[in-house]
């Protein structure tokens, strides 16, 4: 169905794009890059999440636990190890939530998982002596505030979550996940460990995102909760991911593209916090118009295309399968 | 309302496990108040084709939900080849080699033939020796008529074909036993008398089968022995002539005033 080289599409993409901004070495494309990149994370690990049925809008926990966590345990256990504990944390933080939130349906679960999000960034003001309270925190900064070099580790962490999102697609996660999604009796109907798979599905898409939000409070080494506490976080991968196409790894890259494209021409044009409202209703326009997301459209471009020529061969096709 | 603590002279005792596949003992399923099983025990004889019958709302699908693990048990117990897999979960009972085919098939429609048939393939965990020639999702599709159709988006199959792959899918985990709720249900004349041909032919490769039916033509052609349950309970055991000549039988279907 699919061919090897649509396969390689992503990784040739990010590799090249990375390699070419770190040579050309100019700041405004390589902010730009780092925030599509971190975005694009968070939208590939919702989007392996919701594979399982799983709707999230808590993403924003795991992002603020990712940067909240570096910086936390950094002066206790060094930098290496506070990774570590990133990774840790956020695994744990996915399975409990994952587990609290089990039986919940669609809505019911959305609403659960935006309420942790919440809580979150409540919890973070209460305890101000291990968190810093409203006034915020200090990650070690990344790559030492070189942009460039940090680039290309965002580059490498996103590498890292196509392939893994990739693997997820494959033949052994991606029948079992639609299935559990579509209806977990059947799966579990067919030997399907339907608890484990959605809460290691959980697992990876939670430290993913608390990856992506520890390389993000590490861009300047300072982050107050409302950086990375925000519903903004919750519902920005939501949307790259539907905008770009669901169950694909092309599609929240593509996504992610999109949409900073998109807010990037409305800032420069519209300006002010006026350009928010506009970026805002181009997005529900684009959902709207394109349900399947560019991915859909780029597929239904493919066929159309497809179609004019390989007409003849298809044809002969159903012939022989009547 | 009889006392349900005191053994009843008309239930079965638990039969001895040598010739029973699946023995369910003392069996009662609750949604809340309402005792959708209530104290049933009966026994399925291996190697067999069982009919599960009885009417509307009488705790068939129930019974199959329950022992497959889909439903908690309020009390009693449930032998799968002698052991007790009791509130095992599904996807354990499934390895333990009992199956079960779902009355609406719903797959995820952007899955092919192939990819849902895959999933037991690669989770039920059985081992595939057991059914020569049915090791692979390629054969399985072939063997339910779904060669054709084995690259085809679920999505984009007939109701017939859903029902085939339904069976195909529960076929895939390589059972012992393979519980089929209304397979026929909805199908023409035509597409029936061929999942009834399907059924044999699962039945011949050693695979034990119990189907919930409402056609009693399909009962009286595929089925060794029929189960009656009427109102959560067992009503009647036998051959399936004996069973469907019963008195209280063609009572519980037709109502008491047209029995006679
Ligand atoms: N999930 C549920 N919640 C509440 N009551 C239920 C549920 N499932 C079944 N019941 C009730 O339990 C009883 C038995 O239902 P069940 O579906 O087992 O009957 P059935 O014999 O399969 O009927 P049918 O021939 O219509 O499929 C019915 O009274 C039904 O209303
Ligand atoms: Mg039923």
């Amino acid at each position: 169905m699919k061919t090897g080289l649509t396969r390689l599409l992503p990784y040739a993409l990010i590799l090249l794009v990375t390699l070419a901004l770190v040579w050309i070495d100019k700041p405004f494309w390589i902010q730009l890059a780092i925030g599509v990149a971190i975005t694009a994370i968070t939208a590939l690990a919702w989007d392996i999440l919701s594979r399982t049925g799983q709707v999230s809008l808590g993403s924003a926990a795991f992002f603020g636990i990712g940067s909240y966590t570096l910086a936390i345990f950094e002066p206790l256990i060094g930098l290496t190890l506070a990774w570590i504990a990133v990774v840790v944390v956020c695994a744990l933080a996915a399975t409990l939530l994952g587990l609290l939130t089990l039986r919940l349906r669609r809505m019911y679960f959305a609403i659960a998982t935006l309420g942790f999000a919440l809580s979150m960034q409540v919890l973070v003001v209460v305890f101000p002596d291990l968190t810093g309270g409203s006034g915020g925190i200090a990650p070690p900064v990344l790559a030492d505030g070189d942009p460039r070099w940090q680039l290309g580790l965002i580059g490498l962490l996103l590498l890292a979550a196509v392939a893994l999102s990739d693997a997820l697609l494959g033949l052994r996660f991606r029948p079992a996940f639609f299935m559990i999604r579509t209806k977990p009796e059947l799966a579990a109907a067919s030997g399907v460990p339907v608890v484990r798979m959605k809460i290691f599905a959980f697992i990876v898409s939670g430290v993913l995102i608390g990856l992506a939000g520890a390389c993000y409070g590490g861009l300047y080494g300072y982050v107050v909760p409302t950086d990375v506490f925000t519903t903004n976080w919750s519902v920005l991968p939501l949307a790259i991911a539907t905008l770009g196409g669901m169950d694909t790894t092309i599609g929240p890259l593509l996504g992610a593209i999109a949409l900073k494209a998109l807010e990037e021409v409305a800032r420069s044009v519209i300006g002010g916090t006026g350009y928010q409202v506009v970026y805002g209703a181009v997005i529900i326009l684009f959902v709207i118009a394109m349900p399947q997301g560019i991915v859909g459209l780029l597929r239904k471009a493919g066929t159309l295309a497809g179609r004019r020529t390989a007409a003849g061969e298809k044809k002969k096709e159903r012939e022989r399968h009547a | 309302m009889p006392d349900t603590a005191s053994p009843d002279p008309t239930r079965r005792s638990a039969p001895p496990s040598g010739g029973a596949i699946l023995a369910v003992e003392d069996l009662t399923v609750a949604f809340g108040g309402l005792k959708a099983l209530d104290g049933v025990s009966l026994s399925i004889a291996a190697g067999e084709i069982t009919g599960l019958i009885g009417p509307n709302g009488s705790g068939k699908s129930t019974l199959v939900n329950t022992v497959s693990g889909q439903l908690p048990v309020r009390g009693g117990r449930i032998r799968l080849h002698g052991g007790d897999v009791t509130g095992r979960r599904p996807d354990r009972i499934v390895r333990a080699g009992m199956a079960r085919t779902y009355q609406i098939p719903r797959v995820p429609p952007t899955l092919t033939v192939e990819e849902v048939l895959s999933v037991p393939l690669l989770y039920a965990g059985r081992d595939r020796h057991r059914l020569p020639g049915l090791g692979d999702a390629a054969s399985i599709a072939a063997f339910c008529g779904l060669g054709p159709l084995f690259r085809r988006f679920c999505g984009d199959l007939s109701v017939t074909d859903l029902r085939r792959l339904e069976i195909a899918r529960a076929l895939a985990c390589a059972p012992d036993l393979l519980l089929l709720d209304e397979a026929m249900a909805g199908l023409s004349h035509e597409d029936s008398v061929e999942v009834m041909g399907l059924i044999r032919n699962v039945h011949g490769q050693g695979i034990s089968i119990v189907i919930i039916e409402h056609l009693m033509r399909v009962i009286t052609t595929l089925c060794h022995r029929v189960v009656v349950l009427n109102n959560g309970r067992l009503l009647a055991e036998g051959a399936p002539a004996t069973v469907l000549a019963d008195q209280a039988v063609r009572e519980a279907y037709l109502g008491k005033g047209f029995a006679s």
